[in-house]
Parts: C-alpha cells; sequence; structure tokens
C-alpha cells in the first residue's frame, strides 16, 4: 500500500470520518511490517488497540436461578424448624427422666448404710489429712504467747 | 430463559464489558465484580431482555451506567487511587522493553481522558462497534460521536508525539 493513501486514510482517521473497513486496512498495514518514522505514532496506537483486545475476564461469571434460590430458602427453614422442634422436645424429656427416674439411688438398705459410712470415712479421712498440715500454726500462738502475756 | 442460555448470550460480551469496565475504573479486581454485578442485574431482568433487538448493545449500556455509578459513589473513591496493575514482563529484548513502556504510557494516557472520549475511544477503537451501536450505546447521536472520537483520537496522538519530543528514545 502506498504511504500516500495511507496518509489521506489517517487524516480522514483523525476526524473520525473513517469507516470500519477503512480502518481496518489501517491496522492491517500498522500492525504488519515497517512504516515511515513520521506515521511511528499512529502505529503505536494501533498496537496499542490490538493489545487492549486481548485482555479478557479471568473469573468466569455465575448467575443463580431465582426458583431454586426461593426454594433452597424454605427448605433450610423447614430444616431450621425441625431441628429446633426436636431439639425441645428430646431437652425436656431427657431432663424429666433425669429429676424423677435416675439419682443414683439405692434401693437396699444396708448397702446405702455400707456406702454412706465409707463415704464419711473418707471425708474424716481427707479432713484429717487437711488438718495434719495446719500443725505450724501453733508457731503463731508460742508467738503470740511471748509478746502478749496473758497468765 | 434458562441459566444456560443466558450465559451462552453473555458469553461473548462479558470480555467486551469486562473491557469496558477496566477503561473506567482503573483496577481489574473492580472490573471484575463489577462485570459480575452487570451480569446479575441483567439476568434478574432476563424476561425483559427477550424484546431488546441487541442484546449485546444493552449489556454494554447497563456497563457503562454502572461504571459511571461506581465512579461517581464513594465505594470507587479509593480505587482510584491504586494504579493499574501491571503485569510483570519476563526478560525480553530491548526494543521489546521499549515497546511496553510505550504501551504503559498509552495507557496512561488513555486513563487520563475524558471518560466519555475514553469509552467511545474503547468501543471504536478497540472493541470495533460501528458508529450505530456506538450510539446506541452511549445514548448518544452519531455526530457527537465522531466528535469526541476525533478529540480522543488527536488528544492521544499529541500526548505520545510530546512524550517523544521531551523523553530519550
Amino acid at each position: 500500500m502506498e504511504s500516500g493513501k495511507i496518509e489521506k486514510l489517517l487524516e480522514r482517521y483523525d476526524e473520525g470520518k473513517t469507516s470500519l473497513a477503512e480502518e481496518n486496512i489501517l491496522r492491517e498495514y500498522f500492525l504488519n511490517g515497517e512504516v515511515p518514522e513520521h506515521l511511528r505514532s499512529y502505529q503505536l496506537i494501533f498496537m496499542f488497540s490490538a493489545k487492549q483486545k486481548n485482555e479478557t475476564m479471568e473469573r468466569s461469571p455465575w448467575v443463580r436461578s431465582a426458583g431454586t434460590k426461593r426454594n433452597w430458602y424454605s427448605w433450610t427453614s423447614i430444616a431450621a424448624i425441625l431441628i429446633v422442634a426436636l431439639g425441645v422436645f428430646f431437652f425436656n424429656d431427657s431432663s424429666r427422666e433425669l429429676n424423677e427416674n435416675d439419682l443414683g439411688t439405692i434401693s437396699d438398705e444396708e448397702l446405702a448404710l455400707e456406702k454412706t459410712k465409707e463415704t464419711l470415712n473418707m471425708v474424716s479421712q481427707f479432713m484429717n489429712e487437711g488438718k495434719a498440715d495446719l500443725v505450724y500454726l501453733k508457731e503463731f500462738n508460742k508467738t503470740k504467747n511471748k509478746i502478749i502475756q496473758i497468765d | 430463559m434458562k441459566e444456560r442460555t443466558f450465559l451462552k448470550i453473555i458469553d461473548p460480551v462479558k470480555d467486551k464489558m469486562y473491557r469496558m469496565a477496566l477503561r473506567l475504573l482503573t483496577s481489574k479486581e473492580a472490573a471484575e465484580d463489577a462485570t459480575q454485578e452487570v451480569i446479575l442485574k441483567l439476568w434478574s431482568r432476563k424476561e425483559k431482555i427477550k424484546h431488546y433487538a441487541n442484546i449485546e448493545a444493552f449489556a454494554m449500556t447497563v456497563t457503562k451506567n454502572y461504571c459511571l455509578d461506581q465512579l461517581k459513589s464513594k465505594q470507587n473513591s479509593h480505587l482510584r487511587i491504586v494504579h493499574q496493575n501491571y503485569q510483570n514482563h519476563g526478560p525480553s529484548l530491548q526494543s521489546e522493553v521499549e515497546l511496553n513502556d510505550e504501551m504503559d504510557w498509552l495507557q496512561k494516557i488513555v486513563e487520563n481522558l475524558p471518560e466519555q472520549q475514553k469509552m467511545i475511544f474503547q468501543l471504536r477503537d478497540i472493541e470495533q462497534y460501528d458508529y450505530e451501536e456506538i450510539a446506541e450505546i452511549m445514548e448518544m447521536n452519531q455526530t457527537a460521536i465522531r466528535v469526541a472520537l476525533s478529540r480522543a483520537r488527536k488528544a492521544i496522538r499529541e500526548n505520545l508525539i510530546k512524550k517523544h519530543n521531551y523523553g530519550i528514545r
């Protein structure tokens, strides 16, 4: 393509008067091969435009269909209600059972006596063990008695 | 309309919408979010879409309006500061580096154009729409579009030449 014709097209290009076909001729010319120095700026612009067209969206778009969305919501609410209802029901039931029936009560009297004794013994034993450590407290009294003469 | 049909219609347009958003919003994330948002908007109005003769032009108009709204709202004000995500170019020949410099420079020039010129340049020189479609997308008449396009083209070239005279090549 002779450069005279290109320059004429460029003039019209600058005025915004070129058709798409003419712009394609220009694009073809500038993207393939050498151009004279004074047309270099045009070439850069065409290269820029061509490069920009390669930009693509990396994420893929999505849409949700309104129908399934509504269904999904209703199903979740039904499930939630069921869970709450069943939860309340079972919780109440089990707590009642716990209160009335199963406190670990021993029905055999003798065994109950033995168990009670055992428990009380254990308590006193621990009491004594704990008290043994308090022996040091006597020292306080000794010192106190030295200072405050009671007798 | 089923989801799949809708996505099939949108698929060839989505990159154009994305590039339009990218031209206006300056960050890739914002542009992707905007495109997704617009697609959802179109989906919610899918029954009306059938009546549009040119769905592509309508999609582009919605994108344009959405991005302009974004620019006006505060939400996007901090995104304007974020610079265009430049890709990391691997090691390349000197001439290629120079070319990339020029491309980055052009990017900045286009970024600084008024919004309207930016969009029209995008639609015509990058996406290669004809004037009729651009008029439909921009909701302007064709004469005004030619004038804006001519201004944009001249401004870009003037800036480019200015840089060449000042800078060291």
